[in-house]
């Protein structure tokens, strides 16, 4: 069921009735049934899988809290037998610990790698089995990647001793299958969103007007620019070998823009959904757009991700003890400051690989990972030099010009690098970059080409102005303007304005418009 | 030890106050990055071992907090 759907909203609907209409220990209940019969809606029998790894990520909790108590347990007698550690110190229990962690990580993992990059397998199993199985049976389940994360974040929490493991198997599987955030995110951690989903949350026409309002700017941006800006990019990008760089840039430009649209779109109409039900979902994205180096670039987007994994990756590798030993030989042998940011960067470049190739199997996520790895290893490496650089040439780093200029070099670094994730092959990107030099054919954006490209002059200028306004309202987030406080000292009939109008958009541009434009979510396939 | 360890932070991190900020995760001051080069080389500096698990915000969000985080794995 799409998030863009009628059916979703009364889906929604009859949800929200229900939750209120029970009583406040046991709504949380009606969010399991919904978010339950939204996956079956969506996804039908690859449920299970979801029941595999809420089954298995539960009992991983179960026991790394119960080794947890008997660790406690362990350190309390210790101290009152007189400081004495006894013979194995504890470290029998870590050991189990890491053993329950490994397994039920390998075995959730393993389903993860086997789906998305064992597609392969469905069309062979179908021949082996004459048929009787379908060669999709291996597609990728509705929000795997997602779900697998955020629950394998909980047993990583666990066996930290951060959190208390659920005892109720019910109660955790609300957690990992909770419906907003199952097609792209955001991915949660157990002890911020848990209690809001268990507690029974009051009706609150506050939380309605919120709600509706993020949901409406989502469908915005999804309907009225990245669904348009989407044909414009399929027609670029399928028949590339027509058009000069010029023209295969403005591709890559509209595809930034889709590709952001679609994204901080759905996850608005995410958080929208759970606020109608008193539910903070995690900020994914804060207008990466400003953003002054690629590192900072991706703090701001898909942020969820990027901190599951600076905790549960970058953190572990950086600070493990191999990574504490090459730290050390690097600087024996490179000096204090090469050294110490060697292992840093080796570890740095170890995720956004990992990023890379979780945006998929082929060549292209990898070399992605490597764009962003190189980069970002190659600024910190630099960063000594670029400031003695600058104090030499006496620039002020922290002017409006040069933070404009970083922020400029910054989306020029991404807009390169989306010609490598959008591209058919990795030498299919290549090829377009070199038209940009090659062949640019500058004339082909005044001919009426761009016309040709699927979207009729008023569509394009609706995805042109769709773009002004949102960086005009982005803009003034960023100055920390907060646009709901600033509406709320407006007159009324501004404020009435400000909720007629993108909806009267979003009817005339997004609802009622030509067959041509239907799209799922991109990141609905990661 | 106080002293050492502002020095410390000082060299490792330039451009911040140390010795009057106290919410140094909180307000964004400390990247990841950063994160990871103090606890090296306050490992090496005071010969404690920090674990992944140490790194809470509430250990990192001031000088006190480190120092405490320092003496308790000094124990």
């Amino acid at each position: 069921m799409s998030f863009t759907s009628a059916a979703f909203l009364l889906f929604l609907a009859v949800s929200a009735i229900l939750y209120y209409a029970l009583p406040a220990r046991f709504r949380w209940t009606a969010l399991l049934g919904a978010s339950f019969a939204f996956y079956i809606l969506g996804g039908g029998f690859t449920v299970l899988w979801l029941c595999a790894a809420v089954f298995s990520t539960w009992l991983a909790g179960l026991a790394l809290g119960k080794l947890n108590r008997e660790a406690a347990g362990r350190k309390e007698r210790d101290k009152t037998a007189g400081g004495d550690p006894g013979k194995d110190d504890g470290k029998t229990i870590v050991r189990k610990k890491k053993r329950v962690v490994f397994l039920v990580l390998l075995f959730n993992f393993g389903i993860l790698w086997f789906l998305k990059y064992g597609t392969f397998l469905g069309p062979l199993l179908s021949a082996l089995s004459g048929g009787r199985l379908r060669a999709d049976a291996l597609l990728l389940p509705l929000g795997i990647s997602f779900y697998i994360f955020q629950s394998a974040g909980y047993v990583i929490d666990c066996y930290r001793n951060k959190i208390e493991p659920e005892k109720n198997p019910l109660r955790y599987a609300l957690f990992v299958s909770f419906f907003p955030q199952m097609v792209q995110g955001p991915i949660g951690r157990y002890d911020a969103l848990a209690p809001q989903l268990l507690r029974g949350n009051p009706f609150s026409a506050e939380n309605l007007r919120l709600g509706i309002g993020l949901m409406l700017w989502g469908w915005l941006k999804k309907l009225v620019i990245a669904d348009r800006a989407g044909v414009v990019v399929e027609k670029v990008f399928s028949e590339y070998h027509n058009f000069g760089g010029a023209v295969i840039a403005v591709g890559v430009f509209f595809y930034c823009v889709q590709l952001y649209c679609d994204f901080s779109g759905g996850i608005e109409i995410a958080r929208g959904t759970a606020k109608l039900f008193g539910v903070d979902l995690a900020e994914n994205f804060r207008r990466p757009i400003f953003a002054r180096s690629l590192a900072e670039y991706w703090r701001r987007w898909h942020i969820t991700l990027g901190q599951w994994m600076r905790d549960y990756v970058f953190y572990p590798l950086a600070l493990s003890q191999p990574f504490g030993k090459l730290g050390r030989a690097c600087r024996k042998r490179f000096g204090n400051r090469v050294g110490k940011i060697l292992p840093t960067s080796l570890a740095t470049f170890i995720v956004y690989l990992l990023i890379g190739i979780w945006h998929g199997g082929s060549f292209r996520f990898i070399a992605y990972g490597f764009w962003n790895g190189a980069i970002i290893t190659f600024s910190l490496l630099m960063e000594e030099k670029y400031r003695a650089w600058a104090q030499k040439c006496r620039i002020d780093r922290d002017s409006v010009p040069w933070r404009v200029w970083q922020t400029v070099r910054t989306c020029g670094i991404v807009f390169l690098g989306r010609y490598i994730t959008r591209a058919p092959r990795f030498l299919a990107a290549l090829w377009m970059l070199s038209r940009l030099i090659v062949d640019p054919r500058f004339g082909e954006l005044a001919d009426g080409t761009l016309l040709t490209l699927g979207l009729p002059g008023a569509d394009l200028a609706v995805v042109g102005i769709g773009v002004v306004v949102l960086l005009a309202a982005e803009s003034a987030m960023e100055r920390g303007v907060v646009i709901r406080e600033w509406l709320a000292e407006r007159h009324w009939a501004v404020q009435w304005a400000a909720i007629l109008a993108p909806l009267l958009i979003l009817l005339l541009f997004g609802i009622m418009r030509g067959d041509y434009i239907a799209a799922e979510f991109i990141y609905q396939q990661y | 030890m106080k002293e050492k360890l502002i020095d410390l932070l000082s060299d490792t991190c330039p451009g911040i106050d140390f010795e009057k900020e106290t919410a140094l995760i909180d307000d964004g001051l400390l990247e990841s990055l950063d994160i990871v080069a103090i606890v090296t080389e306050i490992m090496d500096a005071f010969d404690v071992v920090i674990t992944v698990d140490d790194l809470l915000p509430e250990n990192f969000n001031s000088v006190d907090a480190m120092l405490a985080l320092i003496e308790q794995r000094r124990k």
